[in-house]
């Protein structure tokens, strides 16, 4: 019995939704998508199937710090078989670790590691159990622009292959299509959850400029509860409003990836212990953060597009009560998303220059200097520049743009037509609003002060001195 | 305290390098020139300090101290410590620092540290398994063994490191605030470690400030520790292979020792097949570090006391004006004898 195992293994009495299927589905070795809200234990799919399978999980992992959260989540829970093969591994380590190989429950990667030969000839050489796609979304998302080396997972697979399993969250009918062929899945088992989360309630402010905006989450953020976390666009507006926040006797924190190692660490645990009631962050914070009680996420300016919004705002009231997501916009802020949406794409011009230096037999890695692209963008523009003629990339990186902007178009949408925002969400991902809900968006007519409560004053805890916090931190105890 | 910091570093170039040379010095370059200047202008304390120093903040430092009118730059990257500046350079009152032995090293002795503290806090809690601090897979073995070679879970560690951490951070003359920092990025169960833009609104200074006082405070902690070995043995294993007493590059390093083996300048550089310039380098390098180092083969007495002597005289180090006042030197030997210093 399964539920038997999940009781043994992870002590959880009962499946949550999906998970039971998918993992039935696995186990007759078919192939599967999961698409499962964000914290509802996605990553129990293939965990389970890890325990009664007796050859090796293999999980592609898009980003790092995500890939070290699975692991450490694992090996909190005693599991000593499990490896991450990323570019943090030494030559030593790495030598090792692809020797035994085989000996592994769990194999954690990146795309880019299952392209090099020495990686891709290891994995070819042995057998696996299963093979999934973490966030599969990002096939489609990032693998056209961002991650060209997730579109060759599927050319690395091979034939004669073990089951795969695509993990996302938010998917659209075009992204699922594609995370099919990019896998070459064949005719898998899709698990849709209901992407509507009724327990979160939409709302949105409009303003006349932007500098309102900061004063209005200011006076926001003063008065309702928490826990909460505001979304900016860049990491020095996230430095300068948690300063803000501090500075008003707000227990807040600035995140985002210039932070180093520990201060990430640090902030996460304090945001988990309530220590911290506000995180101030850009996209990078969220993915593997681990709190049900989030009752608010505010975005200051509009994201790139829907799938990102839902996913950002699905952090919110994992524990199934209310919460508020809020979004605010100033007129002008589809050009700023829209410029933030193709910052990273190679332009016309950089297609000439990567064909001229070729043309030249010099190696186009100069661009990275002397062009001053981004690496993503070369990494984009070379990964095509391998695959198609001159004229075909550059009609290419056009129609990514348009993408691009197309997908800020339909978020503006969410912000600027005066219809029910959930029924518009959930339609952007193929499905209709089976029920109507009583307390639903600001279009719909919504009371703030209804959902959230209001903000709990608490006590600032007396400093210790040093030599009392080294006492607590080694003996427990002062 | 970056100002403060730059404007000392800019006193003691004397006006003769660009500002160019200060961003290097603070992120530790491993070049000649880089290390050399080290030794002609005595600013072992700076080097390696800030590895990681964003080029935009050390030029927001950099101009700051010309809106204070403390230093003027040309076009060309060169700058003139102004009366006012000078007059600020006799006010400084700067934290102790030793980037020279330590060179960015302290932070790995730190990451010992801060692992250890977790895994005993989180013992004394009864948890088995936590998320570690570092993620370094270096440290994090070098702790597994550590650990394990010293029997942690008897308790006996816990009480040790502690009377050790106490005693010696309190006889190394830190300031109350640099041992808050040393602890406040410690974190364990129930204690979490506090980040920086929070020890910043603390404190109240800026984070960048917070950051230069608790290295200030590892360099001094860590004297201590080696100073006094045989009272902190735990501490001074932690602190294993973290001072740097041989500084050469590695090239140099090589260099020296067919050097001391009594190979000449000539057969270094056939056998190494370097440039005898590169040698040359090697060699300055050397005497700057190696306080015995004989440079009477390439200079005499007499020879190095003239290039002493016309430093004073004409108040510079700069290699060309000392090269026209000593046409009969080569530039090699004024190198050397410039890093040699007083004899
Ligand atoms: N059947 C279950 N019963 C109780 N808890 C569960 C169950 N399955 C998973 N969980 C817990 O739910 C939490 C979230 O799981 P997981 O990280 O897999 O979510 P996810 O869907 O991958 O989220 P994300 O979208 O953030 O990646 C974990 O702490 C996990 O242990
Ligand atoms: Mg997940
Ligand atoms: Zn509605």
């Amino acid at each position: 019995m399964l539920e038997q195992r999940l009781q043994e293994i992870f002590g959880y009495s009962e499946f949550r939704p999906g998970q039971k299927e998918i993992i039935e589905h696995l186990l007759e070795g078919r192939d599967c998508i999961a698409l499962l809200p964000t914290g509802m234990g996605k990553s129990m799919c293939y965990q389970l199937p890890g325990y009664m399978f007796d050859k090796p999980v293999l999980i592609v992992s898009p980003l790092l710090s995500l890939m070290q959260d699975q692991v450490d989540q694992l090996r909190q829970r005693g599991e000593k078989r499990v490896v991450a093969l990323n570019s943090f591994l030494s030559p030593n380590k790495k030598t090792y670790a692809l020797h035994f190989l085989h000996e592994y429950r769990f194999i954690f990667t990146s795309p880019e590691m299952l392209t090099q030969p020495q990686v891709r000839q290891r994995l070819q050489s042995m057998e696996l159990s299963l093979i999934v796609a973490d966030e599969a979304h990002c096939i489609s998302q990032w693998g056209f622009d961002f991650r060209p080396d997730y579109l060759r997972i599927g050319e690395i697979l091979g034939e004669g292959r073990p089951p795969v399993l695509a993990l996302t969250a938010t998917a659209t009918d075009s992204v699922l299509a594609d995370i099919k062929k990019y896998l070459s899945m064949k005719e898998p088992y899709q698990f849709i959850h209901n992407v509507n989360r009724e327990n979160i309630k939409l709302a949105k402010y409009m303003f006349d400029k932007k500098e309102e905006k900061h004063e209005w989450i200011l006076e926001h953020v003063k008065n309702t509860a928490g826990p909460g976390i505001v979304y900016m666009s860049s990491r020095k507006r996230c430095d300068e409003f948690s300063q803000l926040l501090i500075e008003n006797h707000i227990r807040a924190a600035s995140y985002h990836a210039g932070k180093d190692a520990e201060d990430r660490q640090f902030i996460q645990q304090q945001f988990i212990q309530n220590d911290v009631e506000w995180i101030v962050a850009t996209n990078a914070f969220g993915m593997g953060v681990h709190k049900d009680d989030i009752r608010q996420v505010i975005h200051e300016s509009m994201p790139a597009n829907v799938s990102n919004y839902m996913q950002e705002i699905g952090r919110a009231g994992r524990d199934g009560k209310d919460a508020l997501a809020i979004l605010l916009y100033a007129d002008g802020d589809e050009h700023y998303a829209r410029y933030i949406a193709i910052e990273d794409l190679p332009k016309t011009m950089h297609v000439d220059a990567y064909a001229a230096y070729r043309q030249m037999q010099q190696n186009p890695t100069v661009m990275l200097h002397d062009e001053g692209m981004s690496e993503t963008a070369f990494r984009v523009l070379d990964y095509w520049m391998q695959q198609e003629p001159q004229e075909a990339v550059k009609q290419r990186l056009l129609n990514m743009e348009e993408n691009k902007h197309t997908a800020v178009r339909e978020m503006a949408n969410i912000i600027h037509m005066s219809t029910c925002m959930r029924a518009k969400l959930v339609e952007y991902f193929g499905q209709t609003l089976i029920k109507t809900q009583e307390v639903c968006c600001t279009e719909c007519g919504l009371e703030m002060d209804k959902i959230i409560g209001p903000r709990r004053k608490v006590t600032k805890q007396a400093l210790m001195t040093w030599d009392g916090r080294l006492q607590k931190l080694l003996f427990g105890h002062i | 305290m970056l100002r403060q910091i730059l404007l000392h570093i800019f006193y003691q170039l004397n006006n003769e390098r660009t500002i160019n040379a200060a961003y290097h010095l603070l992120r530790g370059k491993r070049s000649g020139q880089t290390i050399q200047d080290v030794g002609i202008f005595k600013l072992y304390p700076y080097f390696g300090i800030l590895r990681k120093l964003a080029r935009p903040v050390f030029e927001d430092g950099v101009n700051s101290l010309g809106v204070e009118g403390w230093i003027r730059t040309d076009d060309n990257g060169y700058f003139t410590l102004t009366e006012s500046g000078l007059e600020q350079v006799r006010k400084l009152a700067l934290p102790f620092f030793d980037g020279w032995h330590y060179q960015g090293n302290e932070h790995i002795f730190y990451g010992r540290l801060s692992l250890i503290v977790q895994s005993l806090s989180n013992q004394a809690a009864g948890i088995r398994s936590f998320i570690p601090v570092q993620r370094n897979e270096e440290i994090q073995g070098w702790c597994r063994q550590f650990l394990l070679a010293s029997d942690f879970r008897s308790g006996m560690l816990q009480q040790a490191l502690f009377h050790e951490m106490k005693t010696s951070m309190e006889q190394s003359g830190l300031s109350t605030l640099q041992k808050e920092l040393l602890v406040e990025r410690l974190t364990g169960v129930g204690v979490t470690g506090i980040p920086w833009q929070q020890l910043s609104f603390e404190h109240e200074m800026t984070e960048l400030d917070c950051q230069l006082l608790f290295i200030s405070a590892l360099h001094k902690w860590l004297d201590t520790i080696h100073q006094h070995n045989e009272q902190f043995p735990y501490l001074l294993k932690l602190a294993e292979n973290i001072r740097i007493d041989n500084v050469l590059t590695g090239s140099a390093y090589q260099t020296a020792q067919m050097y001391n083996q009594g190979y000449s300048l000539e057969q270094i550089s056939a056998m190494r097949r370097l440039k005898a310039s590169t040698i040359e380098d090697h060699l300055v390098e050397l005497a700057m570090n190696e306080p015995t180092f004989d440079s009477t083969p390439f200079i005499s007495h007499e020879q190095h006391e003239a290039v002493q002597q016309a430093v004073r005289t004409y108040a510079t180090r700069k290699l060309r004006v000392l090269h026209d006042a000593l046409p009969h030197l080569s530039y090699f030997q004024i190198r050397l004898a410039l890093a040699k210093g007083e004899v």
